[in-house]
């Protein structure tokens, strides 16, 4: 961290000087292994799904004509099947925005309390396994867990069933946006714990003092400083959670409805039923550009935060 | 051999004048981390406007004592008074007390006006008052223009001042100073005990400052605590912890000293006579108890140590370093090993034969500790 070197008054390292040891000629053949991997598993695969975006599906394959007819189809539809890929696209980016804001609601104060509240190492410890856990299971089988425990005769309706709440919205919530949101949130919500914590637990508690010191009761202090310090981690843990959850497809296929189809399903099903490659990679490559804007947006902000 | 004159007439001691409420009051405070205890039974008084320094090696509970009066900690038994007022309840936010951190501890996201500013928009200081407070403090620091900068792009020394800045602009009864020279290079580092002492008579608020560094609290307080292991090993002025240490840790820890044993031969008030065997006979000042017979270690400082020429198996110079303005030379005689702080030009090379010769009236003698 170069404020850690400023704040024990060392002299800041200046991007000349940072920058000397590389200056070498012959130190690019280093860079190699690298750019050979993005280009082999990354670069040449987008190039190949680019290049299906812009040809044209027929009964067995692909003709090469190229048009823009595959993003027509995404952005305006068409007068056999209407407007279909477009909303959904706006539904699975506002699915991916309400699981971010209610992990990054879930997540904050269980950083906080992992940060700063508890004190006994072993205990921190602890809590800090019970959140990685989850991780170690299998996406798909925590997907399940809330089938049986949102389903008709499932967990939580049983319980509210026996408690006499009878036909709520409560008792039946699988199959419905409501569930795929509930799912992602408890699959995404460890990565949000980590990520605030991270920044949390870099935070020195000489400022929260500091603070303190100045007449600043707890609640302000929370507000004014550990907040906006926090940012950074809230950031990126909102984009990596945005980024995942409006792309995902599991949930929304194991406990959504079927009008809760999200755009990652309908490139999947252009790929593996429809065989509708070209449509495919246009959606795919959409959703691609969406998320890059959210990247990018998230990047500038965390680059103001760090001012 | 040896001429000591005898010790010093008893100096005046730093307690206060009675009667109306000190900046600060320990009474009894003790302070426990599990089984640790940082400090035990403290008594403390500090008096309005006073430089006070709490010295002492890492873990003597000089920081947990700072913290206690901020706020920070809260003692397991005493009581602590700051203006008259007990604190027993009151959390840090709401003490008249202010503090410099250690490693300034400035809000990183902030800007240095907003920082040194912190403290006042949050008491509900209206914003022109803030700006006016807020500037006058930061020329009073000598940073005048750094206001629109982020805390990281400063100088070490100017951070520095700046956390000097947002404490003493919220005009607290009583600034808390943690070891705040510590991360600052030699140089910058004496600049700044000069330029604090300045600011502490230039705004006249009670200064309570914690260091290990001997010179650093020689240099800037009018009164300083020698601490370890939990509790007060003396209390006085900078002059007569120097001239005249209470226990052979102050004169050990507080500048360069020698310790050497001897017997006690003749004791007479405050004065004792002791026998250093092959260093001869040595007067010096006493507060222990002794008696006629009683081991003792003698504390002689290296500038009061001359070195003569001497005949062969009186004592022998083993090493001799030049250390900037003076020589320091190790010498041996019989077990004991002496070191002199010499006129550069009037040192003696390895191996030489001289003669040690002590004169001062700032001898000390202190009983032996248990067992030696």
């Amino acid at each position: 961290m170069s404020d850690a070197a400023a704040q024990v008054g060392l002299p800041p390292v200046t991007p000349e000087e940072d920058h000397k040891v590389g200056k070498g000629k012959g130190r690019a053949f280093l860079g190699i292994p690298v750019v050979g991997w993005m280009l082999i598993f990354f670069g040449i695969p987008y190039f190949l799904l680019f290049l299906q975006s812009l040809w044209e599906p027929t009964a067995f394959g692909v003709s090469h004509n190229w048009n823009l007819q595959n993003y027509k189809l995404v952005f305006f539809g068409d007068s056999l099947s209407g407007n279909i890929y477009l909303p959904t696209l706006l539904r699975s980016l506002k699915v991916g925005a309400m699981v971010t804001v209610f992990s990054t609601l879930l997540a904050f104060p269980i950083a906080y309390l992992l940060a700063f509240k508890i004190a006994n190492s072993r205990t921190r410890l602890m809590l800090y396994v019970l959140v990685i856990v989850p991780l170690w299971a299998s996406y798909l089988l925590r997907a399940y867990a809330w089938k049986v425990i949102l389903g008709q005769n499932g967990l939580l309706g049983s319980v509210l069933d026996k408690v006499g709440l009878e036909n709520t919205f409560l008792n039946n919530l699988l199959y419905s946006q409501a569930a795929v949101v509930i799912t992602m949130t408890h699959i995404f919500t460890p990565f949000m714990i980590l990520t605030i914590y991270a920044v949390l637990e870099r935070l020195p508690p000489s400022l929260i003092e500091a603070s303190k010191d100045l007449g600043v009761g707890r609640v302000k202090t929370f507000l004014t400083l550990v907040v906006p310090l926090s940012l950074p981690g809230v950031i990126a843990g909102a984009t990596f959670t945005m980024g995942l959850s409006s792309g995902d497809f599991v949930a929304p296929q194991l406990v959504g409805g079927k009008n809760d189809v999200m755009i990652a399903n309908q490139v999947y099903s252009q790929f593996g039923a429809t065989n509708n490659w070209p449509l495919g990679s246009a959606i795919a490559f959409v959703l691609l550009g969406f998320v890059a804007i959210l990247v990018a947006i998230s990047t500038q902000a965390e680059k103001r935060e760090q001012l | 051999m040896i001429n000591p004159e005898s010790g010093l007439a008893g100096a005046p001691t730093a307690g206060a004048p009675e009667g109306h409420s000190a900046a600060v009051e320990l009474e009894n405070v003790t302070k426990r981390y599990g089984e640790v205890t940082a400090v035990e039974d403290l008594d403390l008084r500090v008096e309005d406007g006073q430089f006070l320094t709490l010295l002492g090696p890492s873990g003597c509970g000089k920081t947990t004592t700072l913290r206690l009066i901020g706020g920070f900690e809260a003692p397991n038994r005493g009581i602590i008074r700051i203006g008259g007022d007990d604190m027993s309840s009151r959390p840090a936010y709401k003490r008249p007390v202010n503090t410099v951190f250690q490693q300034y501890a400035l809000f990183p996201h902030l800007s240095v006006s907003q920082n040194v500013g912190y403290g006042l928009k949050h008491a509900g200081v209206s914003r022109s008052e803030t700006a006016e407070r807020v500037g006058e403090m930061m020329s009073l620091m000598q940073i005048p223009d750094v206001g629109d900068r982020r805390p990281r792009e400063l100088s070490g020394g100017q951070q520095q001042r700046v956390a000097l800045a947002r404490a003493l602009v919220m005009e607290p009864k009583v600034l808390l100073l943690d070891e705040p020279l510590g991360a600052l290079d030699y140089k910058l580092r004496k600049e700044m005990q000069f330029e604090l002492k300045r600011i502490h008579r230039e705004v006249g608020v009670t200064f309570i400052y914690v260091t290990h560094d001997q010179e650093e609290a020689m240099t800037m307080s009018d009164r300083i605590v020698v601490m370890s292991h939990g509790h007060i090993e003396q209390d006085a002025s900078p002059a007569e912890i120097f001239d005249r240490p209470l226990t052979a840790f102050v004169a050990d820890f507080i500048g360069d000293t020698n310790i050497v044993h001897g017997t006690v031969t003749r004791i007479e008030g405050g004065h004792a006579t002791v026998d250093l065997g092959p260093l001869g006979e040595i007067g010096g000042s006493t507060d222990d108890q002794l008696a006629s017979g009683d081991r003792v270690r003698v504390s002689i400082r290296p500038t009061d140590v001359h070195v003569e020429p001497g005949g062969a198996g009186e004592a022998v110079v083993q090493d001799s370093v030049l250390v900037g303005g003076h020589i320091a030379m190790k010498i041996a005689s019989g077990d004991e090993t002496v070191v002199a702080h010499v006129a550069r030009g009037s040192s003696y090379e390895p191996g030489a034969n001289v003669h040690l010769r002590v004169d001062s009236d700032r001898i000390r003698v202190f009983a032996a500790a248990e067992g030696a």
